[in-house]
């Protein structure tokens, strides 16, 4: 899968550094694979988490991830899905 | 993180197959509504008994439990009362839960904690334990007006007790927020910010992460951080609520505050979770020594 898998954007860096701060995990932010799955495989993340993550991305990016989204599947389906959404939309892009 | 250990006692009641399928539970509501809650009362005497001699793990649980919690060895007597009211708040939810409050006489004390939270606007968490009925505390919505509470609970228990809620009263389903999905408690987030009184049963995890050991009934147990840790996220009240049951229909229902709202994150997040957690489990503690029947965990808690 890694052969395959193009390396992290600067906005994913950028996401990545602060997921990995935010929730203190072990995994270097420039390890994660953008396109690995946040939930059980991947990077184990579960709802506390991705609370954690809405809370901050609100703070850091002005951008609301919203419960009732009928696309939230593919939008935390993978750091790559989640940094887009993010960037798409941004209140300052 | 996901190789997170689950203690064995965790597991158990999730891989215990669940009594009765959605078919039955229907039947049995369907039977309860005609035959009305006195008679529905009479047979749970032979079905407990049925119960106390088929299930020897829940029986041991029980003896385990009210051994702690009366201070002395449990006699079967003591275990078949502890069926009995576990079986009757089974019974009652379906009465309850169709707004036939008649059967009951409930009194309230603390809904004034409740009306200043709604007041002042945004929800607040109500975190209940496997004590007593939820249903009984749920009825003080219907009291002053129609509040809207939510439930939070693991997915798997979602989705029997949605598909059994909406067997009893088809309106309920949607009070159900089950954690399968990774948006969940971001959902739990929007229904605070819009007012929302937000239950959950925080004595227990089935997946076992994230567990923190406390003094319990003279042992320590194994508590999940997860609630708490949640609350001190969304800064919301948290409020200790419980529905005591002392039998003969009547309920005793009790909000008290575990830690009011706060605007910033607290400046050490573990201390508040700690405290909250110390404050939530001695209130557990004290209301198992006061009602020690209403007790509703069967399985090795102590694990």
């Amino acid at each position: 899968m890694t052969s395959t898998t193009l390396p992290q954007s600067f906005d994913e860096a950028e996401l990545a550094n602060l997921i990995t701060s935010t929730l203190n995990l072990d995994t270097a932010a420039a390890e994660i694979d953008p396109d690995a799955p946040l939930h059980g495989e991947g990077l184990g993340l579960d709802s506390i988490d991705m609370l954690e993550i809405s809370l901050v991305v609100a703070q850091r990016y002005g951008v609301k991830l919203r419960a009732d989204d009928e696309n939230n599947q593919s939008i935390f389906k993978s750091l790559r899905t989640l940094s887009a959404h993010i960037q798409a939309h941004r209140a300052s892009a | 993180m996901s190789g997170r250990s689950s203690p064995a006692g965790a597991q158990e009641w999730v891989a215990r197959p669940e009594r009765g399928s959605l078919a039955s539970i229907k039947i049995g509501v369907w039977i309860a509504l005609r035959l009305g809650r006195r008679l529905g009362q009479l047979f749970l005497y032979p079905v407990c008994l049925y119960f106390l001699f088929s299930s020897p793990a829940a029986l041991r649980a029980s003896r385990d439990y009210l051994g702690r919690a009366l201070g002395q060895r449990a006699g079967w007597r003591d275990c078949y009362r502890h069926f009995l009211i576990f079986g009757s708040c089974v019974l009652d939810r379906v009465f309850l839960l169709n707004e036939q409050d008649h059967w009951f006489d409930i009194t309230v004390t603390g809904d004034d904690l409740l009306r200043q939270i709604d007041q002042q606007g945004g929800g607040c968490l109500l975190f209940g334990a496997h004590f007593g009925s939820f249903e009984a505390a749920r009825t003080v919505r219907r009291r002053y007006r129609d509040l809207p509470v939510s439930l939070l609970m693991y997915e798997e228990n979602a989705k029997k007790i949605r598909a059994a809620l909406g067997a009893i009263n088809p309106r309920l389903e949607t009070e159900v927020i089950g954690l399968g999905r990774l948006d969940s408690l971001i959902a739990v987030a929007e229904r605070l910010r819009a007012g929302h009184f937000v239950g959950v049963l925080a004595d227990r995890n089935p997946d076992g992460r994230d567990m923190v050991r406390l003094p319990f009934l003279g042992t320590e147990a194994a508590f999940p951080q997860g609630p708490f840790k949640v609350a001190m996220m969304l800064g919301r009240p948290v409020v200790m609520m419980a529905g005591l049951y002392h039998g003969k229909g009547r309920y005793e229902v009790r909000f008290e505050l575990l830690a009011p709202a706060h605007e910033r994150r607290p400046a050490n997040p573990k201390a508040w979770m700690d405290e909250t957690m110390r404050l939530y489990v001695a209130k557990l503690e004290a209301l198992c020594r006061e009602a020690p029947h209403n007790w509703f965990n069967f399985y090795e808690f102590w694990a």
